[in-house]
């Protein structure tokens, strides 16, 4: 019963005028922000951290991490819910976890039925981003307790497991994404050790004795490095968009969606709190799930409303699932969550076991206002699902510079150098060129947020252990932890060598 | 393509880590007695990427170079918004926030399409004075000034 208070708490939070704003905003830009092709979630909530930091400067910090929290997690679901916009219209996915959607969504869209997957695809994602909220209620309690019980050395564990686990199925090259996890871990020993004081690779430079900041590092990889992709490899060439004719969906539609929606949000949501496999892989699962169920298989692919809802539905699920060890263990699993971790160490709040009990109304706040978030989402999607079809049309030659511009003004509003500019341009340049190579960057942003927390409680459990470096497989839980995070790594090999072939994940 | 680019960015990465070594050693031990101290992990890290970029080489080396289709690339475009950018933040604190982010917004918008001078005119104003005024007028934050003002 504690939790329904707690949960109570959240609403009145939530339920604040300037909250609801901030969630109202969060979802239509993350909506504009997966509608857009070449933004995905990761970089729209990047852009947006500096932003929010400014719109909530006058208020205390509590509120102030509140807020802002509220606004970024409503443009992650709310991107989330967007990508599918552009697969059903268009046939180009807005990010990579609506890749299926197209298949069957674009099917629909050509047989007159856009309005319909549309609509489906918003029912989809609001019952989705319900059942995985309720998920999340049920399991941010015990599972905070659970993990009150680990000490430096479970911590350090668990930590490798979620690098481990984001490397592992992140692009095409294993070696690839390790090789950015460690530079990642490398970049975040920059600066001054909080343990001993002592200056790291630091140079003499004062710029750097902070080390290097994340959100900085995130915005150039992630925003700057696609908008330089863009403008040196589009062709200019315009896409079609497919008119909307009736957007309600009918009665039999809905019949058939039913299932799918419920198995996708189950599916989603599992598949979304394990660590490293985030919404592309539940979308896929989902896909191939309803393709098995179905009567007639062959009728995916040919614009089988079952194949918009399942995926969709999975999708959301996901993004809620990707929260639960964000917020219970401090722990993300994705980039996009890293990006939000970065955001709640910006306000001096850190997420993890202690989140629940140190600051129930950030925690309790944002629960509470991702219900007002997937409700305003579905009020205002329904109706204005013809307004974000527009937004694809936005010439890029005016998005893009403006894009740049956010960039800098949101790092140089919140750092203050120029320093951090130059370092924003050359992130970018590189994000770019390692994109391009496969080497997935949403595994070093990753490495980035969790190398000083991994590093401490590496120190810290040494320490207890009086350097003895047994300690990590002599505590069963660290052990257990330890093992899965071999897993990770030999299971996707031996499938390799046995020829089976690995899903993989763009979007980290 | 790939392949070159793999091998390349190979040594770069088993350069880095002898270098990160070298330097994590240079680092002084631990001040209270403990034996992991501030140096430990930063050797760890640099001796993992060292692995990690021999494997990376190993595996450049060994498949065959695949012929990867010809792209095109507008070099052109992307170069003069990437200078831009660059000017932009080296006259920001000297020509301030306002104007250089006008100059810069109206060069990035003519480079990726000539022509159509007054809408880019008035959409980069837009942009310009929105962010400049919302942000230190209503919000009390702070951006470079003009130096005459």
């Amino acid at each position: 019963m504690e939790t329904i208070s707690y949960l109570l708490d959240g609403f009145a939070v939530a339920f604040q005028f300037h909250n609801i704003m901030f969630a109202l905003v969060g979802v239509i830009i993350g909506t504009a922000v997966g509608v857009l092709p070449g933004i995905g979630p990761m970089s729209g909530v990047a852009l947006l951290i500096p932003v929010t930091a400014t719109l909530t400067s006058g208020m205390p910090t509590e509120a102030a991490a509140a807020s802002s929290i509220i606004l970024l997690a409503g443009v992650y679901y709310g991107a989330m819910y967007g990508g599918s916009t552009t697969s059903i219209l268009i046939n180009t996915p807005g990010e990579s976890s609506s890749v299926v959607t197209a298949l069957d969504g674009y099917q629909m869209a050509q047989q007159g039925r856009a309005g319909a997957a549309l609509s489906i695809a918003a029912i989809g994602s609001f019952a989705a981003g319900i059942i995985s909220l309720i998920g999340l209620i049920l399991l941010a309690k015990p599972l905070s307790d659970l993990a009150l019980q680990f000490g430096p050395a479970e911590y350090f564990s668990l930590m490798l497991l979620g690098l481990c686990a984001v490397s592992g199925l992140a692009g095409k090259s294993m070696t690839k994404a390790l090789i950015m996890t460690v530079v990642g871990l490398m970049l975040g020993t920059v600066g001054i050790d909080i343990v001993s004081g002592i200056a790291r690779f630091t140079y003499d430079q004062p710029v750097l004795y902070g080390g290097f900041e994340f959100l900085t590092i995130a915005v150039g990889l992630f925003a700057l490095g696609e908008v330089f992709k863009t403008i040196l490899e589009e062709d200019g060439s315009a896409q079609s968009v497919t008119k909307i004719k009736r957007i309600l969906p009918t009665k039999q539609d809905l019949k058939d969606s039913a299932m799918p929606i419920t198995r996708g949000s189950l599916l989603g949501f599992f598949i979304g709190v394990l660590p490293g496999a985030g919404a592309s892989i539940a979308s896929f699962f989902s896909y191939i799930t309803e393709k098995k169920l179905s009567k007639n298989p062959d009728s995916f692919g040919k614009g089988n409303i079952a194949g918009v809802a399942g995926p969709e539905s999975a999708n959301n699920a996901a993004s809620g699932g990707a929260m639960i060890p964000l917020l219970t263990l401090g722990i993300p699993g994705s980039g996009t969550t890293a990006i939000l971790m970065g955001a709640f160490i910006m306000y001096n709040v850190q997420p993890g076991p202690l989140l629940f009990d140190d600051h129930p109304e950030v925690a309790w706040g944002l629960i509470a206002s991702m219900f007002i978030g997937n409700l305003i989402l579905l009020l205002l999607n329904m109706p204005l699902v013809k307004v974000f079809a527009k937004i694809i049309q936005t010439p890029q030659k005016y998005l893009l510079p403006i894009i740049i511009a956010i960039s800098f003004f949101g790092v140089y509003a919140v750092q203050y150098t120029t320093f951090d500019l130059y370092l924003l341009i050359t992130c970018g340049f590189l994000g770019y060129i390692l994109t391009k190579h496969d080497y997935p960057v949403a595994p070093l942003v990753l490495a980035l947020v969790l190398g000083p927390m991994l590093e401490n409680n590496m120190r810290r459990a040494l320490t207890i252990s009086n350097g003895d470096w047994s300690i990590f497989i002599t505590q069963p839980l660290s052990l257990l932890f330890i093992l899965i995070a071999v897993a990770w790594i030999i299971v996707p090999i031996i499938l390799k060598l046995i020829g089976r072939k690995v899903i993989v994940t763009d979007e980290g | 393509m790939s392949k070159t680019f793999d091998k390349f960015a190979g040594i770069i990465f088993l350069l880095i880590s002898i270098l990160f070594i070298f330097e994590s050693l240079k680092i002084s031990g631990s001040a209270y007695g403990s034996s992991v101290g501030p140096q430990t992990f930063p050797v760890i890290l640099g001796v993992v990427l060292g692995l990690l970029s021999i494997r990376l080489l190993y595996e450049s080396f060994r498949s065959k170079s695949e012929n990867g289709e010809k792209e095109t690339f507008n070099y052109k475009k992307f170069g003069i918004i990437f200078v831009s950018a660059v000017m932009y933040v080296l006259l920001l604190e000297i020509i301030g926030y306002v104007l250089s982010t006008l100059i810069f917004l109206i060069v990035a918008f003519q480079t990726m399409e000539r022509g159509k001078i007054l809408s880019t005119l008035i959409i980069s104003a837009c942009f310009t004075f929105g962010v400049y005024l919302i942000f230190v007028q209503l919000l009390g934050g702070a951006l470079p000034k003009f130096p005459l003002f």
